[in-house]
This record gives C-alpha cells, sequence and structure tokens, in this order.
C-alpha cells in the first residue's frame, strides 16, 4: 500500500512540475551536460572499433558537436523502428545515423541541413565511363544489381535487363568480371569500393538514378537543428568536413556546402 | 562451416555480452518480484476491502496487459507525456526502466501463487496455533510459511523458466540483451554482416541456462521434502 501511494504522490509531483514551461532545447542538453545520440550499427556512418568504442562519420562529427556545445556525447543504440518515439520520450536527443531525409521523417522531426547524399548509382568499367553518362545510353545494357534492393527498384523502373544477384558486392564482380556491363549500387558503397585505391580500380561510378539525402533529426521545434547547420558550415569552412569524409572514404557523398 | 568457424570468436564475445545482459535482468526481477509478490498477496487477501479492491485492480491491470505494452509505457511514458525523462537514455537508465517493468508484472503472478499456497493451508492449523497461544505472526512464519513454500515450488518455477525467455522482450526498448546481439549480425556489426545463424544460436543459451534452472529448482523441491 505504502509503495502503491508513494508512486502515485511521485506522479502527481511530476505531473504538477510539467506545468512550467520549457526552455530552449539547447539549454535542456547544455544543462545535463549530454548529448544522447540514438544511432545504429552502420559502416561507415556510425560502427564500432576494435575497442568498442563507436567510429565512423557521423559519429566522430557528432562528437565535435557534442564539443561545440560544451556538452559531453552518449552514443545509443536504438530500435530504429521506435526512433520518433525515442526522440518524443527525450530518451535520445537526435537520431544522427545516416538517417535519408524521407518526408515521415521531416515531418516528424526537426532535421538538419542535408550533409550527404545517397543516390542508387550506376557502375560501369572506367574505359567506357564517357559512352554512359545519361540515364538514355543506360537502355540496352545488361546489369547486375542485388535481389531486393533499391537497386533492382530502379532497374525495374527504368525498364532495364538486369540479373538479381545475392549482394551488391556480388553486382561488382559481374561488372568487373565482364559478365555483366553494368551494376546499380548504392552511390556511399560505390564511394568506398569502386574507383583510385580501391579493390575495383577499373570501375567507375557515372549516372545516379534517384536520390536520397541523410540528414540529423533533433525533436519538433528543437533550436539544435538550427545550432547544427551553423556547425556544419563553419566545419565546411575550416575543411574539417572534408578530412571527415576522407576519413571514411565518403567524399563522392558528401554535400559540397550549398 | 569455414565461414562460421571464423566468425565464431566475434559473435561468440558479443553473445556473451548480451547474455551477460539477459541474465542481470533475469536476477534482479526475482531479487525485487518475489518478496514484492508477497506483500501484495497479503494486500489481494486484505481485511481492508478498499486495500483489497485496489490491490486485485492491479493485479487485473498488469496481467491483463502484455508486458511489451508495459515496457513501452514505463519506458516512454515519463517523457513523453510527462516532459520527464526520468530514466535518461542511456544504459543503465534502460535496464532500470526494464527492471521495474519486469519485478511489477513478475510480482503480479507471484502474488496469485502465494494467495493460493497460503489459502491452501487448512484453517484448522491456525485455530490449533491460537489455542496453543500462538501470536497470528508465530503462526504465519511458524507453520503456514513453510508449508506454502513447498506447495508453492511448482508453479513458481515454471514462472520462473518462463522469465529467462521473457527478458527477450526488454529488447523493445533497445535493452541490448542476447537477442539484440545476436540480431545484430544479420543487418551487420563488427564487420560481420548477413549473418543469420547467430541469432538462432542464442537459443543454445537459453536452452542450456533453463536446463541448469531445471535441475537447481528440482534439486530446491527436493530439499523441501520435509512434512509428510
Amino acid at each position: 500500500m505504502k509503495r502503491i501511494l508513494s508512486v502515485l504522490i511521485a506522479l502527481v509531483l511530476v505531473l504538477s512540475m510539467t506545468a512550467f514551461a520549457e526552455a530552449s532545447d539547447m539549454a535542456y542538453v547544455q544543462e545535463k551536460g549530454v548529448l544522447v545520440v540514438g544511432i545504429t550499427d552502420f559502416e561507415p556512418m556510425d560502427y564500432k572499433d576494435e575497442n568498442g568504442e563507436w567510429i565512423g562519420f557521423d559519429a566522430d562529427v557528432a562528437v565535435a558537436f557534442a564539443e561545440s556545445l560544451g556538452v559531453a556525447v552518449e552514443f545509443v543504440e536504438i530500435d530504429w523502428d521506435n526512433k520518433v518515439l525515442e526522440l518524443d520520450s527525450q530518451a535520445i536527443d537526435c537520431v544522427w545515423n545516416g538517417m535519408t531525409l524521407t518526408a515521415e521523417v521531416t515531418e516528424a522531426m526537426e532535421c538538419s541541413v542535408a550533409y550527404c547524399n545517397n543516390a542508387q548509382i550506376v557502375i560501369v568499367p572506367a574505359d567506357k565511363a564517357d559512352e554512359y553518362s545519361t540515364i538514355e545510353s543506360l537502355a540496352g545494357l545488361n546489369f547486375a544489381v542485388e535481389a531486393g534492393s533499391a537497386g533492382e527498384a530502379e532497374a525495374e523502373a527504368n525498364g532495364f535487363a538486369y540479373t538479381p544477384v545475392k549482394a551488391q558486392a556480388d553486382a561488382l564482380m559481374e561488372v568487373a568480371a565482364g559478365t555483366s556491363d553494368a551494376a546499380i549500387i548504392d552511390s556511399l558503397m560505390a564511394a568506398a569500393m569502386v574507383g583510385e585505391g580501391t579493390g575495383y580500380e577499373a570501375l567507375t561510378y557515372t549516372v545516379p538514378l534517384n536520390s536520397e539525402e541523410y540528414g540529423v533529426g533533433f525533436r519538433k521545434g528543437s533550436d539544435l537543428a538550427a545550432a547544427l547547420n551553423d556547425f556544419f558550415a563553419a566545419a565546411y569552412a575550416d575543411g574539417s568536413m572534408a578530412v571527415w569524409a576522407e576519413t571514411y572514404g565518403i567524399t563522392a557523398a558528401l554535400i559540397p556546402q550549398a | 562451416m569455414a565461414l562460421i568457424m571464423e566468425q565464431m570468436p566475434i559473435v561468440l564475445r558479443s553473445l556473451n555480452v548480451g547474455f551477460l545482459q539477459t541474465l542481470k535482468l533475469f536476477i534482479v526481477t526475482l531479487i525485487g518480484a518475489l518478496p514484492l509478490g508477497l506483500v501484495i498477496s497479503f494486500g489481494s487477501m486484505s481485511k481492508v476491502s478498499p486495500l483489497r479492491w485496489l490491490t486485485r485492480f492491479v493485479i487485473w491491470v498488469v496481467r491483463g496487459t502484455p508486458l511489451m505494452i508495459q515496457l513501452l509505457i514505463i519506458y516512454y511514458f515519463p517523457g513523453l507525456v510527462l516532459k520527464k525523462p526520468i530514466w535518461g537514455g542511456g544504459e543503465a537508465g534502460r535496464f532500470l526502466a526494464a527492471s521495474v517493468s519486469f519485478i511489477l508484472n513478475y510480482a503480479c503472478y507471484f502474488a496469485e501463487i502465494y494467495r493460493g499456497g497460503i489459502q491452501s493451508i487448512s484453517k484448522g492449523q491456525t485455530e490449533a496455533g491460537l489455542v496453543l497461544g500462538m501470536t497470528r505472526g508465530q503462526i504465519f512464519f511458524r507453520v503456514t510459511l513453510l508449508q506454502m513454500i513447498k506447495r508453492i515450488v511448482p508453479p513458481i518455477s515454471n514462472e520462473i523458466i518462463t522469465l529467462v525467455k521473457d527478458t527477450s522482450l526488454a529488447r523493445i526498448i533497445a535493452l541490448q540483451e542476447i537477442i539484440w546481439a545476436g540480431q545484430a549480425f544479420l543487418k551487420g556489426s563488427q564487420g560481420i554482416s548477413g549473418a543469420i545463424w547467430p541469432l538462432f544460436f542464442t537459443a543454445v543459451y537459453y536452452l542450456l541456462f533453463s536446463g541448469l534452472l531445471t535441475i537447481i529448482l528440482g534439486g530446491l523441491e527436493r530439499k523441501l521434502d520435509y512434512f509428510k
């Protein structure tokens, strides 16, 4: 009984406290001294190094952003399906994990500017790249795409002839071996796996078939989104954005400063 | 097969970390729920009718709603509705919220088992105790409780085994227990992606652990084989 009573009293107390108006979201984060970043395991944006520390393009930028706010950063793995719930319940302060800015996302969250492109992109042998610089020129080629991927959907939508393979990496192998003329994969992956200094030096990427953009999501109405935009602007200006992108091999996908 | 052997050390390390979290939740739940259940069972048998009805109402709500929903409500409700995220977003906060949900939920089931056990001891024994000049407290602890414990071991064992597997529900609030750890390799983690077997392999952990519990609880049952 005492337990139940005390819980009830605590609830009433908590309820009465909510009557006070909330300060800005930035003030809230600075007061508690930690920016809680909701992520998933997603290389090269957020992933663990050998020591179990979170690294990656997004992780590194998030650490620097928290530093600029004068707070510590805490990475928390979340269930991706619950990201809006996590944000709204203040369990986390932002979603920063290569999040595609879809209509659903921008409606439910206060989003930063887009900082990174992702697209379904066409891979061809480097010596033939000039012939295939437009979507029209691709008709008649034989494509390799990952079964069930966004790449397959694009091949379907454009009416290309294609062979479904098991993974995006297999699609690249098909092109390298000449068994397919071209492949369609994620541009982020293309940036990391194709071109000079990679395992597929003889391949290159040409036409993007659709475009997706990554952004960071904060609580609806949060002033942190604007703060991050300012931080991005400064990081573009002093070149640190380019350095981070270089570190994780996503230079091709980084959106140049608008 | 060779690939699985290669992945094995990384996967096992990750599953062990997850299983430790499962184990922690299991132990904390038992430590909290076993005594709390007794308190609730007293409430549900109280002679004070408002207290009795309140307790039975709580038991009805807790047993009548899915534990998964209770986890979501207990973890997200304070921040979402009251704007006071009392648990915090970190792993410790998620564990605490999961513990509170599990303790409350299991205490209500335990309470009903306790009530059944206590009420199964014949009134005649209490009356005999009173005639002999024992206090009600003495009668409860020296006569009723001992016999009740013996009788409730099988149904409590049932709940304990169920609890081992129910801990996996805590992944809904992103508590990284063993199923979460196994599932991470499906999408990709620590350089292993698209591996399905770690998820299925978690079943081995559950099976071994509940086997161990079955042996321990069976031993306990034999040990309590006094009276009769």
